[in-house]
Formats: C-alpha cells, sequence, structure tokens
C-alpha cells in the first residue's frame, strides 16, 4: 500500500507538443481517484507514465516515499487493466493469472492459493482453463481485474477498462470494480473520459484539459463548486446549461437578463455579481435544478419545447428560452408537456452558477 | 459497423445460371494455372523419343525419374538447396522476427534509418543486385560455397520479410506486452514472452514463404555458385546441353523440386493462409 505524489510532471513529444503541463497530484493511500477529461487532454499519458511506460520530461514520480522516475514498470510493483483487456492471447486464463507471480518466482502452490481467492471474488473459477478467445468482453476484463489483484500491488491503474463494453455490462463492472476496492482497498487511480464513471467511482475526482489539471476534489465539490466554466460544463448529464447575460443592479436588487428571461438574483449571488453590474457573465443552470411552474418569485422564465424525452424516470425538455438559447430541464416523469408547448420554468435560488466571460473563472 | 450489402453480380439472372458462371469461370482459372503443371508432369513420364510428341503416345515410364536419381550431382542439388533453404530461414528469420518488430513498435531515429535503409534496398531491382553481390563474394573468397550463397539470400529476405512481420506486428495489440512489462518483464521479455507467441501463426507462415523463396530462387544461385555447391534449380537448366535438350530428365527433376511446395500446398495451405491473415 502506497501514497503517489506527481509533482510538476510534464510530458512533450518532440518539441511541438506538450501533453502533460505541471501535473501536481497528491493521491493518499488507498484512495480512488478518478481522471477525467475529453480524449487528448493528457490523462492517459499520466496514467502511464505513473506506470512507467512513458517517460517523463520533467517533474517528479513518488509511489510510497520511493522517487520512481526512472525505474522501468516492472520495478515500481503497480498493475494495470488496459481497455482492451490485453490479455495473453496464447495463455490460458489461469497462466494469464499466474504470468507476475511467476516471474517474481513465487512456488506454486502460493500461486495457486492467489488464483482461488481471486476467481472467487470475481466469479471465475469455470473460466481458469479457458483462453482469452472464449470469453466475452466482460469476462476478459474481469480476468484482467484478476491478473492485478493476484499480484497484490502497491498501486492499482485502470486506463478507461470500461469503454469496449456495452451500456449495461460497464455498469456492472463499475459496481464490481467498486467492492473490489471496498474489499483490497488499494491505492487506485482510474482514467476515463465518462465523467459518471469518474463520479461514481472516485473518492476525488480530477478533472483534466488540455495537459492541465482543471479542478480537484471530490464528487460533491467538482459538482457542486466547479472551478471553472469547462468543469461545470463536463461534470454533470445533461450538461449545464450556459446562458450570456447582463447584470443589473438598481434599487438594491440584482437581476441578470436575457432575451426572453430576467431573473432576480438571491442576496448570496448578489454581492459578486454587483461588481459586473452592466457587463456580460455567463450563467449556468444545471437541467436537474430547473423545475417546471412558476416556482419562487423572480427566478421563473417562458420556454417554448422542442423536443421531449421520455427516459421513464424523468423527461428532458429541450427548449429555446428568447430567441436563440437551448435550455434542457430535467423534469417529472409524469409532466404533460409536448413539443410546441409553452411552459413556464423556474431556476433554484442559490444553484445558480455565474462565470466570467473572459477568465471562465467562476464568479462568487 | 453498418451492414453493406452489395449489389448482386449479374442481376436478373437466376441463381443457378450466376452459379454456374461463376464454377465456369473458377475451373477456367484453374486450368490455366494447372495446364503447364499437368504438362511438365506428363513430359516427365514420358521417354525421351516421345517428348515432342507427349500427347499422343501411350508409352509411359518412371525411368526417367530413375535416371535422374541416379545422377550424384541431382541428389547432391537437393541436399544443397534443402540445407541452403533451411539455414537460410532459420538465420533470416532470427533477424526478421525483431527488425519487423521494432518497425511496428519504435519510431525512434534508428528505427526510422532501418525503415529507410530496406526502402532504398527493395527500390532496387532485384536483378541489378547480382553483379555487385559476385563481385563481393569473389572477393571475400566464398564465392561457390554455402556462406556465399547464405548471405545474399538472407540479406533479401530481411528486407523483404521484415515488412510483412512489421504488418503482423502491426496487429497485434502492443498493450498485451505493456501488460507483461508491467507484470514484471523487461522489454526483451516482453517481445520474446508475449509477442513472439501471439505471432506465432505469421511467423510460421512467413517461414515457409522463406523457405519456397530460396528453394525456388534461381538468379543468386546460378551467379554465386559454380561446380562446388549445386542447387537444384541451377542443375535443373543445365539439362539444356550442346548435345540437344533432354526435356524428359528436366521435367523429371522439375516434378521432384515441385514436392515441397506441393505438400504445403495439401497441408499446410490453412496455416500458411491464416498466418498471412494476423
Amino acid at each position: 500500500m502506497a501514497a503517489i505524489s506527481l509533482s510538476k510532471l510534464n510530458k512533450h513529444y518532440g518539441s511541438l507538443f506538450h501533453a502533460v503541463k505541471d501535473v501536481d497530484l497528491e493521491i493518499a493511500d488507498k484512495e480512488f481517484v478518478a481522471l477525467v477529461g475529453p480524449s487528448g487532454c493528457g490523462k492517459s499519458t499520466t496514467l502511464r507514465m505513473i506506470a512507467g511506460l512513458e517517460d517523463i520530461t520533467s517533474g517528479d514520480i513518488r509511489i510510497g516515499n520511493k522517487v520512481v522516475n526512472h525505474l522501468p514498470p516492472r520495478d515500481r510493483d503497480v498493475a494495470m487493466v488496459f481497455q482492451n483487456y490485453a490479455l495473453y492471447q496464447h495463455m490460458s486464463v489461469y497462466d494469464n493469472l499466474a504470468f507476475g507471480l511467476r516471474n517474481k518466482k513465487t512456488p506454486e502452490a502460493e500461486i495457486k492459493t492467489a488464483i482461488d481467492r481471486a476467481a472467487g471474488m470475481l466469479g471465475l473459477h469455470d473460466l481458469l482453463q479457458r483462453k482469452p478467445k472464449q470469453l466475452s468482453g466482460g469476462q476478459q476484463q474481469r480476468v484482467a481485474l484478476g491478473r492485478c489483484i493476484v499480484r497484490n500491488p502497491q498501486v492499482f491503474l485502470f486506463d478507461e477498462p470500461l469503454s469496449n463494453l456495452d451500456a449495461k455490462l460497464r455498469a456492472q463492472m463499475r459496481i464490481e470494480i467498486k467492492r473490489l476496492h471496498a474489499e483490497i482497498p488499494t491505492t487506485s487511480v482510474f482514467v476515463t473520459h465518462d465523467q459518471v464513471e469518474a463520479m461514481t467511482l472516485g473518492d476525488r475526482v480530477v478533472i483534466m484539459r488540455d495537459g492541465r489539471i482543471q479542478q480537484i476534489g471530490t464528487p460533491l465539490q467538482v459538482y457542486g463548486k466547479p472551478a471553472n466554466k469547462f468543469v461545470a460544463g463536463f461534470i454533470g448529464a445533461p450538461a449545464m446549461n450556459f446562458i450570456d447575460v447582463t447584470v443589473r443592479s438598481a434599487a438594491g436588487v440584482t437581476s441578470v437578463e436575457a432575451e426572453g428571461l430576467r431573473l432576480t438574483i438571491g442576496p448570496a449571488d448578489a454581492a459578486a455579481l454587483a461588481i459586473h453590474s452592466g457587463r456580460r457573465v455567463i450563467m449556468g443552470m444545471r437541467p436537474e435544478h430547473l423545475t417546471l411552474g412558476s416556482g419562487a418569485p423572480g427566478l421563473g422564465f417562458d420556454a417554448h419545447v422542442e423536443v421531449v424525452e421520455q427516459l421513464g424516470s424523468e423527461i428532458l425538455l429541450e427548449t429555446r428560452v428568447g430567441g436563440a438559447t437551448i435550455t434542457v430541464a430535467r423534469v417529472p416523469a409524469e409532466s404533460t408537456v409536448a413539443r410546441g408547448d409553452q411552459v413556464r420554468l423556474s431556476a433554484q435560488a442559490g444553484r445558480l452558477h455565474f462565470f466570467d466571460p473572459e477568465t471562465e473563472l467562476p464568479i462568487s | 459497423m453498418p451492414m453493406v450489402t452489395r449489389p448482386a453480380f449479374l442481376p436478373g439472372l437466376p441463381n443457378w445460371s450466376r452459379k454456374t458462371f461463376f464454377a465456369l469461370a473458377l475451373a477456367a482459372i484453374c486450368f490455366a494455372f494447372a495446364f503447364p503443371v499437368l504438362w511438365l508432369i506428363l513430359t516427365s513420364l514420358r521417354p525421351e523419343s516421345g517428348v515432342y510428341y507427349v500427347h499422343r503416345g501411350t508409352e509411359f515410364t518412371l525411368g526417367n525419374f530413375k535416371e535422374v536419381l541416379g545422377q550424384e550431382r541431382i541428389v547432391e542439388a537437393f541436399i544443397n538447396s534443402a540445407v541452403i533453404s533451411t539455414l537460410a530461414t532459420v538465420f533470416s528469420l532470427l533477424v526478421t522476427v525483431s527488425s519487423g518488430y521494432m518497425l511496428s513498435r519504435f519510431t525512434g531515429p534508428a528505427a526510422r534509418m532501418w525503415f529507410g535503409t530496406i526502402y532504398v534496398f527493395r527500390c532496387v531491382p532485384y536483378i541489378s543486385w547480382v553483379l555487385p553481390l559476385y563481385f563481393v563474394v569473389q572477393s571475400w573468397g566464398i564465392y561457390d560455397t554455402y556462406v556465399g550463397l547464405l548471405l545474399p539470400h538472407i540479406a533479401v529476405h530481411i528486407c523483404f520479410f521484415s515488412w510483412l512481420m512489421k504488418g503482423f506486428f502491426d496487429g497485434i495489440d502492443p498493450s498485451m506486452e505493456y501488460a507483461a512489462m508491467i507484470d514484471g518483464c523487461s522489454r526483451w521479455g516482453a517481445f520474446i514472452r508475449v509477442a513472439i507467441p501471439s505471432a506465432l501463426p505469421a511467423i510460421s507462415a512467413l517461414a515457409v514463404l522463406c523457405w519456397l523463396f530460396t528453394w525456388n530462387e534461381f538468379l543468386f544461385a546460378l551467379i554465386l555458385t559454380g561446380n562446388r555447391v549445386p542447387v537444384i534449380t541451377v542443375v535443373m537448366a543445365q539439362f539444356v546441353t550442346e548435345m540437344g535438350l533432354h526435356w524428359n530428365l528436366m521435367a523429371a527433376t522439375a516434378v521432384m523440386a515441385l514436392l515441397p511446395a506441393f505438400l504445403i500446398a495439401l497441408f499446410g495451405q490453412k496455416y500458411v493462409i491464416r498466418g498471412l491473415r494476423i
């Protein structure tokens, strides 16, 4: 078991591409951290640098108290699960699981015990004699997990392990990984482009863009207090609605205006917004924080329903407010709303986000 | 992936006539390829007096084979060809497998230079190597020896088959090797214990191709060997003499020389095709 520490980590590919920029990250012992971001944001490169599969250009990586910058992967005591399973095709499942331990010259009897235990946890007992090609995607990924568990490493690294699975299986495996981490608490770094995976699995979530960390925080922190507009839009599904609004302050009342929309801002946000009076800012509203009906005074607005997506548990309404602004709202499944309807939506006080249009940083 | 349905060939015709068309077309193609071989076999079974009227006579004999196998030089040529083919295959594979792997997995300056070198060698027509090779082999004093023929063959194999090998490794997911490196292997360990076993079907297919390539090769053998190291392709051509052409004997030798390729087609075809598809 070990903590991981990345300090001022950089990765250049040639002189043109700066893939990872000054990444600083402290991962506590037994913590499960999810690295999330759009493709090309440097999250996989960061993971591969921790694994030792990628050289680092500058900075330090520590696992435990040891600087591992130049250690080959085999000496770092990490285990990794890959997107495409990466099972040894020419070996049986048993030999796949045993491979790492045999490399460490572990006695066969011990290997068997370790494999029995892992196979029990993952339900692999019936598959041990099969070749990877004879397994389904979900089974292959379970074997890949098993291969990590049997080695009992200091760190688990996951490189988009669920991306090749279908939606249902992905949800199952997510639970399985969560259960495994509870049973065998091991420091884990999980790379994904799927924010749902990141939010559900991570003790903390690290959001990256263009090689830089945007925010590090618990799922609740990154959802509730996004560090910038990018994080606000990236975390949450459906994504946050952004509307360009103009701030007005008159007679002690602060409000924001856009075409077809005028919201009165509560005292908490008003103080911060007051200095932006008369300027444009970006307002963010999460679809789940919009409700049908008039709601609190000063927070309602009219919207024209363009698309109705009935999900059974809820309805997603894609609406047009004023001239152009598209706004998505999550409303109860029983609501009787049809395409073309004019509805009243209302925002919740204290659930609105405001960003500076220049810096994209939150105004608060 | 979207399903793509190809439009039917010769639309409007009933199914049976389409099938007949394909059967006839296939038969015609097969015949075009098989005819020279069949004619060769026919010639090898006819007495010398009958070779110009192969299709007419009724006299058939195995005498040609007996006579050919009675010639020490021909037997020696078969043995030489087999030995040289086998050695060339073994030695070239040792290089080809790792060189193909490097071309597939590494992008550094060394890999680029190797890639460029191979590319240049491949661009030069095969025949233009013969004369310089002759001089080199002469000056090294290895003319008309095993080594003198082996080295050029190995070099050619490396140039031609590194590309095929690169293609095979391109088709094998590198994350398997990364997994092996994390699981305790060195870079070489991952190559030997994971990449090579995964490429084994392809490597065996390549071995077969290498072997047949050298077995069938004529030009290098003709120029780089003399009397001491007869090989089968050269010896076969020597039935053309001042005293006349012994077509029947040449055909008998050729039929025997066809055997390895024939056996591979018969028993190993499945594996060669599977290997080449990796």
